[in-house]
């Protein structure tokens, strides 16, 4: 439970600075001109940084809860999983599949949505002049980047129960059966990892471009284009190791769910994880990096 | 209290901050003044670690902006009145703002009623006009209680009334021992409720001290019209007087004398004047002047 400290109250003139403004080392905090104590700190022990991520942590909900568009998405999310399943069920053919399957369908779509939100937890805050109110209060950088990031992270979890869970219920309204329950856990752990590592991907390409619109192309074009159009020229030992075409693999919807490359010799998911996980710490650190090192606006 | 040392700032060759060291006293409110790009908003931006300076260094009462355990109740800071989501109220604008720093959310109502945007707090921010958006960054900044206010250009797009209302504002928070700086790139209106003032051109600090200072030194300008302008000049050369003359035509210019004295001048000699007039240098002028020769971009 972090104490919340009152706010500095208005005083009367405040008196003349003493001139021992002594070296930032010093722990001498009283001599330090007319500043409270609880305001200035000169050294930051590990309460000082838990308070700060649970600071930022309130501030992005807030922020999260707060605009309705993100609300609009979730809504979305769970049409489009419901919506998408649906049909499919509604238009089985001789093989018909079952909802346990069918509910995965829907998710490459929804991981795509939970990326764009990801990249526009920055770039919107950037646009509208909010990362530079974020970091004037929060100077150390990586409070923010930690912050966004565990946010990214839930997002893309709530978006991706979301769909699944609209997505079997529209593939049971669609009249196939339900299908086995043991495959289920674990198609669901892994599809949930993936969408959630998708958020958090946005949010690392999203404060390494910095801009919307290309951010978002660019991560769009990435993933459904160059990936889909390349990766079929390339050896597998490579394709592994491409973003989206390891993440894709952690989608796991029975024998007839086709990923759009195929590779002869899968790997194991919980490598493919690996791989998809690399990628969204590699954005992360490159995107935590320049914005250590970029002014801002 | 605020203490600048050796701020520098250069991107490529140009240095847009150049070995800049001024202090700024509390209870008092410092104007900041300079023309556009005399690297105004580049300082403020080091001021509160938004840009890294590649010299020199900030100190609020002594500590370093980045030591501060919670800047925004210390510091308040008014950069850019758009930095707010259109699709969110001032409100829940303010939450955010306060919960990043810990500060009780019983402070957002209170500073929504103190700049006056009680009435539209659960507005949507996208609906608002300049004016109430310059409302809510002040809100935002003060919502810490801060000791120290950093305000860039707050006046740009606000009506007579908006631009009176924060005057007031300012210097009651400076009356109650708050340091204000503000900047301006109009010195004739900084003037009217700066006590001090720090003038900066091309990057480099040009002068700083009370604003009597500035305004104490304004030149009297003597014009007068006449058929007989060299006959005028002559006097004037020979009498004890010590001016600087400028003729065009029938105008004569003088610097340095009064109408009174002029008057007195032609009158014992027989001059007819036509016209004769006195204008007080504007502060316009002296910051033109004091800057003319560093000025990065030349006005319209």
């Amino acid at each position: 439970m972090s104490t919340v400290t009152s706010p500095v109250p208005p005083t009367s003139p405040i008196p003349p600075t003493s001139s021992s403004s002594s070296s930032p080392g010093a722990s001498t905090l009283t001599s330090i001109g007319a500043l409270p104590v609880d305001v200035v700190t000169t050294g930051r022990d590990r309460r000082d940084h838990v308070g700060a991520v649970r600071a930022a942590l309130r501030s992005e909900w807030i922020k999260l809860s707060t605009l309705r568009a993100h609300k609009l998405i979730l809504v979305a999310t769970a049409l489009i999983g419901a919506a998408i399943a649906f049909v499919l069920a509604a238009t089985a053919g001789d093989e018909p599949l079952t909802a346990a399957e069918l509910f995965i369908y829907p998710l490459p779509l929804v991981a795509m949505l939970a990326a764009v939100t990801g990249i526009l937890m920055f770039t919107a805050d950037d646009e509208h002049g909010l990362l530079a109110v974020a970091l004037t209060a929060r100077p150390s950088r990586w409070v923010i980047v930690l912050a966004r990031t565990v946010t990214a992270a839930a997002v893309g979890l709530a978006y991706g129960a979301t769909g699944m869970v609209a997505g079997f219920a529209g593939a049971a309204a669609g009249g196939v059966d339900l299908g086995s329950g043991s495959a289920l856990a674990s198609r669901a752990m892994w599809a949930l990892l993936y969408i959630s590592l998708a958020a958090v991907i946005g949010l690392g390409v999203g404060m390494i471009v910095r801009h919307s619109a290309g951010a978002i192309s660019g991560l769009l074009m990435w993933s459904f284009v160059i990936e889909s159009l390349f990766a079929p020229a390339l050896p597998d030992g490579v394709v592994h190791l491409l973003p989206f075409s390891a993440g894709y693999r952690l989608l796991d919807a029975g024998p007839s769910f086709e990923a759009p490359v195929v590779i002869a010799h899968e790997l194991a998911m919980w490598q493919y994880a690996l791989v998809f996980g690399g990628y969204a710490v590699l954005s992360l650190a490159v995107g935590a990096y320049l914005l250590h090192r970029r002014d801002t606006a | 209290m605020i203490t600048a040392t050796g701020l520098t700032k250069r991107y490529g060759t140009h240095a847009a901050v150049d070995d800049l060291s001024f202090t700024v006293e509390p209870g008092r409110v410092t104007g900041f003044v300079g023309p556009n790009g005399a690297g105004k908003s580049t300082t403020m931006r080091m001021m509160v670690g938004l840009t890294r300076p590649d010299a020199g260094e900030v100190r609020y009462h002594g500590v370093r902006y980045g030591d501060l355990r919670h800047p925004a109740r210390v510091v308040g800071a008014v950069l850019d009145p758009r930095s707010m989501h259109p699709g969110r109220s001032a409100r829940n604008h303010l939450r955010a703002m306060a919960a990043l720093s810990d500060i009780p959310s019983t402070r957002v109502e209170a500073v929504l009623v103190d700049v006056g945007l009680e009435s539209a707090m659960d507005q949507r921010a996208g609906g608002f006009s300049l004016g109430m958006r310059q409302r809510l960054a002040l809100a935002g900044a003060l919502l810490g209680d801060p000791q120290v206010l950093l305000l860039d250009e707050p006046s740009n797009g606000l009506d007579p009334d908006g631009i009176r209302w924060l005057r007031n504002h300012l210097t009651a928070f400076a009356g109650r021992g708050g340091t204000v700086f503000v900047s301006s790139h109009l010195i004739g209106e900084l003037a009217m409720f700066a006590d001090d003032l720090v003038v900066v051109g091309d990057g480099r600090l040009l002068a700083a001290g009370p604003v009597e200072e500035f305004t104490a030194g304004q030149a009297v300008i003597v014009s007068a019209e006449t058929p007989q302008p060299d006959d005028l000049v002559r006097i004037l050369a020979r009498s004890d007087l010590d001016v600087s003359v400028e003729v065009e035509g029938d105008r004569v210019v003088v610097h340095g004398a009064t109408k009174a004295e002029v008057s007195e001048l032609a009158f014992e000699n027989g001059i007819r004047l036509t016209e004769l007039s006195e204008t007080t240098r504007s502060l316009e002028d002296s910051l033109l002047d004091m800057t003319g020769a560093s000025a990065r971009f030349a006005s319209a």
